[in-house]
């Protein structure tokens, strides 16, 4: 008897957990993201964050497979009075995800809070130069800038996601919970429908979206915290597509359901040398870096080849601006030694580098830990500088005390991180003298004037030229020591097609056309 | 068991609690690093001074903690950080969610290593318990987040039997079979730990018992094997392995924490990591208070099992 009830018990358990595994999900993409997100752009504070809002929050323009701007909540627009006065016609077949008209008072309403910085907006330093914007009609927004800012449109295709004014106007961004954590109204091709806190969003195709029908009948946006545990479950076919790291490829390479592509990532990888210290200030002491750190060898070992060699600051994503005739400077560590004794430092009887004063070439090199990556990247830099006769420490951090404690009071000798910018060459804010960002503490008047004269000279080819002169002043001057640019790595789900060849965040700006053979 | 012993022991909880606050308050502050909400390089100093504003964070240390105490006090926790909400609605919903998973892995743990100690310690140098020992070590020691890995490659990936992660297919909640299915990985690895100490505590406890003299006695006089077992044996074993269990309850329900991350479990146990990671004060606070308020409770829960099960621990109460 109790041999049959124990048999009965497990078909009720069998039959139970295979009415749980039958479920259609046909057409439904799953992505991961590492946390429960912000669904509000204006404050979102991290990628996961901005991924999600890509779908739901659409902007003025996005950007096309060029990264630049193409119209999109916007049909057409106009640039006057020299570079000052934007104007906007606006689509009039936009609804919000609750049947609401769109209009230009949604996009008043936005960057009004975008740029107070009290609305806990994320935004404020993209949108600084906004001056004034004016409902003109229903269909006509007007910016004017308070200077030229060449970046602006390539700016509104970032993450300048547009907002309800009807239905968050009046309440602070940060304490309308609910809109941002479950029940987000946007005007994208996908809606949400069911949000499960720390596990899923669920969204369903917008029958009502302006573009291209959605090809998709939905997205779920998954909460998986660890990569490993995203590698798995695409190869469970329990996620679409992931975002991997060089070391998580042997596991997908041979996975015949698996597609690996390269994306383009506007982003550069870098050792800030903060130039407050003496040791780093002269130019030639930085130049001889370049020549030190077997970039090659950190592209080939740690990034399997998935990184561009770098010519200074610029990634060679940005393909209209990278001056490609402009040759790299490779590793020739007996050229790194002749330049640093040109500024005074000399090899010692046991080949450590040491000033006039007999003091040594010694300095910490803090890296976030916890990234492979960037950890054995900041080991190789610390050995290619070793055997120059540099005695380097490195010190990893979680990424919090890095920022916090050590970046931005500026106590730091040299930091291995990165930059993510927008598709634009606009770097004023990282490399002009005494700006925010510029944690190096870099300072070169023709720099300045370049960044300057860049960000307000809207003429594609006058830019060109400005920033290629940048560039070449970077090899002799580096305002930081570029490691390499990154390939962002993508596997997807074969059956995965409509992807455009952009990196996720700007690829998911065109997931109507996403589908699921 | 007198109503005095009671008030007291509820009484020194509170202590516990209050110190436990008032602890976690300044090592959390003055710990390196700051709220993840901050650690973006890329915020101008306008942006920075803004978000410290709105967190409260530019107020003196010992006006932050008269504040957090004045409000926890009425029964605020405050707003997390993280999610812009508040930290009790944001524990209340993830709670649920860890009670199913500590719950299964509790039960799976009593119903393995009960029977195989209690087995293991009546038979000391048997295969049986050779092998029992062996593996429980085995179990022991190996990394939670390398045998969680191994068991979705193995079950998911390989052989396609259990979903890898998460606690339902998107859309399936509320579907049992569908959470169960979840469950079952999880749970395996929560518990794989458990059941090893378990088990071991209950095969020393036993071998310990099973040699006393009044056990010896017992069957001599020809008392039965299930009853020497039963009344003789686990019932006197049974202390320390309360209270081995007792232990094992608020790793349980606060630390588990790489078993939640690794199969994406929407609990209290990643929600920590979360806030620690993120280092969002309130929900640092308010889980950590929780946490504790668990650990007295069941420890307080367990002291009032003793004198249950033995009559000496009655007489002394």
């Amino acid at each position: 008897m109790p041999k049959r009830l124990f048999s009965v018990g497990l078909l009720t358990l069998g039959f139970t957990l295979a009415l749980g595994s039958a479920q259609a999900q046909s057409g439904i993409l799953k992505l991961p993201l590492i946390n429960d997100p912000i669904m509000n752009p204006v404050i979102a504070p991290d990628l996961g964050s901005v991924l999600i809002n890509k779908v739901i929050f659409p902007g003025l323009v996005r950007p096309n497979e060029d990264l630049l701007p193409e119209p999109d909540l916007a049909k057409s627009w106009t640039i006057t009075n020299g570079g000052l006065v934007y104007t906007f016609n606006l689509r009039s077949d936009v609804k919000w995800h609750d049947g609401k008209p769109f209009t230009a008072a949604d996009v008043v309403f936005t960057f009004k809070a975008a740029t107070d910085p009290k609305s806990g907006s994320r935004l404020v330093s993209d949108f600084s130069s906004i001056k004034d914007i004016v409902a003109v009609n229903p269909t006509t927004v007007r910016f004017t800038l308070s200077r030229p800012f060449a970046p602006f449109l390539t700016l509104l295709g970032h993450n300048a996601g547009i907002l309800p004014k009807h239905l968050l106007d009046g309440k602070p961004l940060n304490d309308a919970t609910a809109f941002n954590r479950s029940t987000p109204i946007g005007t994208g091709p996908f809606k949400v429908t069911r949000v499960v806190p720390g596990a899923s969003i669920t969204l369903e195709a917008n029958k009502d979206y302006y573009g291209n029908k959605p090809k998709l009948a939905g997205m779920v946006f998954k909460v998986v915290p660890d990569i490993n545990a995203q590698v798995a479950q695409l190869r469970s076919g329990e996620l679409d597509w992931v975002n991997v790291e060089p070391n998580s490829l042997t596991s997908l390479q041979n996975d015949p359901n698996i597609t690996l592509k390269q994306a383009n990532a506007v982003q550069h990888f870098l050792v800030f040398f903060n130039q407050k210290n003496p040791l780093f200030a002269p130019a030639k002491v930085r130049e001889s870096m370049q020549y030190a750190v077997n970039r090659k060898a950190i592209i080939d070992g740690v990034l399997k080849g998935y990184a561009d060699y770098p010519t200074g600051t610029l990634p060679t994503a940005l393909k209209k601006y990278y001056d490609k005739t402009i040759k790299p400077i490779q590793y020739d560590p007996a050229r790194a030694k002749a330049l640093l004794a040109q500024a005074g430092w000399k090899p010692d009887a046991k080949g450590q580098l040491v000033n006039a004063k007999g003091e040594p070439f010694k300095f910490t090199l803090i890296v976030d830990r916890g990234n492979p990556s960037r950890e054995q990247a900041a080991l190789a830099v610390q050995q290619d500088l070793k055997k120059i006769g540099m005695d380097v420490t490195l010190q990893p951090l979680e990424f919090a005390t890095l920022v916090r404690d050590y970046l931005i009071p500026g106590k730091y000798d040299a930091n291995l991180i990165w930059w993510t910018t927008p598709p634009d060459p606009d770097q004023y804010a990282y490399y002009a003298t005494g700006q925010d960002n510029n944690n190096a503490f870099f300072s070169n008047p023709r720099a300045d004037e370049l960044l300057k004269r860049g960000r307000e000279t809207a003429n594609v080819a006058l830019r060109q030229q400005i920033y290629n002169s940048f560039q070449r002043l970077e090899m002799t001057d580096p305002p930081v020591l570029v490691l390499y640019y990154p390939k962002e790595l993508q596997a997807l789900r074969k059956n995965l097609g409509g992807v455009p060849d952009l990196g996720i965040r700007d690829a998911l700006r065109h997931s109507e056309d996403f589908q699921l053979r | 068991m007198t109503l005095s012993y009671l008030i007291r022991r509820v009484f020194h909880a509170l202590i516990v609690l209050v110190m436990v606050g008032i602890i976690t308050f300044f090592v959390v502050r003055l710990a390196p690093g700051g709220p993840s909400l901050l650690a973006d390089p890329k915020l101008s100093a306008v942006e920075r001074q803004a978000i410290e504003e709105r967190l409260g964070l530019n107020d003196p240390l010992p006006i932050q903690f008269t504040k957090w105490a004045g409000q926890t006090a009425r029964g605020n926790l405050g707003n997390s950080f993280l999610y812009g909400a508040p930290t009790t609605d944001i524990i209340m919903t993830r709670l649920p969610n860890t009670l199913i998973l500590a719950g299964t892995s509790l039960l799976l743990t009593l119903v393995v290593a009960l029977p195989l100690g209690l087995a293991s310690g009546l038979r000391p140098g048997s295969a049986f318990d050779r092998i029992t020992s062996t593996v429980s070590l085995v179990f022991v020691a190996v990394p939670v987040f390398w045998f969680g890995l191994l068991l979705i490659i193995l079950f998911a990936v390989t052989w396609r039997l259990l979903p890898a992660g998460g606690m339902n297919t998107a859309g399936q909640e509320g579907n049992l079979g569908d959470l169960l299915r979840h469950l079952i990985l999880p749970a395996v690895v929560l518990s794989a730990a458990s059941i090893a100490e378990i088990l071991r505590y209950t095969r020393s406890s036993t071998r310990t018992v099973s040699t006393q003299d009044y056990v010896r006695t017992a069957r001599a006089k020809g008392v039965g094997q299930w009853a020497l077992r039963y009344r003789h044996v686990l019932r006197n074993a049974a202390i320390p392995i309360l209270t081995a269990v007792g232990l094992q309850l608020p790793r349980l329900i606060g630390g588990a924490a790489i078993t939640e991350t690794i199969f994406g479990w929407p609990g209290m146990g990643r929600l920590s990591v979360e806030a620690a990671l993120g280092r969002d004060y309130p929900l640092i606070m308010g889980i950590t208070l929780f946490v504790a308020l668990a650990v007295v409770t069941f420890n307080l829960l367990i002291d009032l099992m003793y004198p249950w099960l033995d009559p000496r621990v009655r007489a002394e109460a």
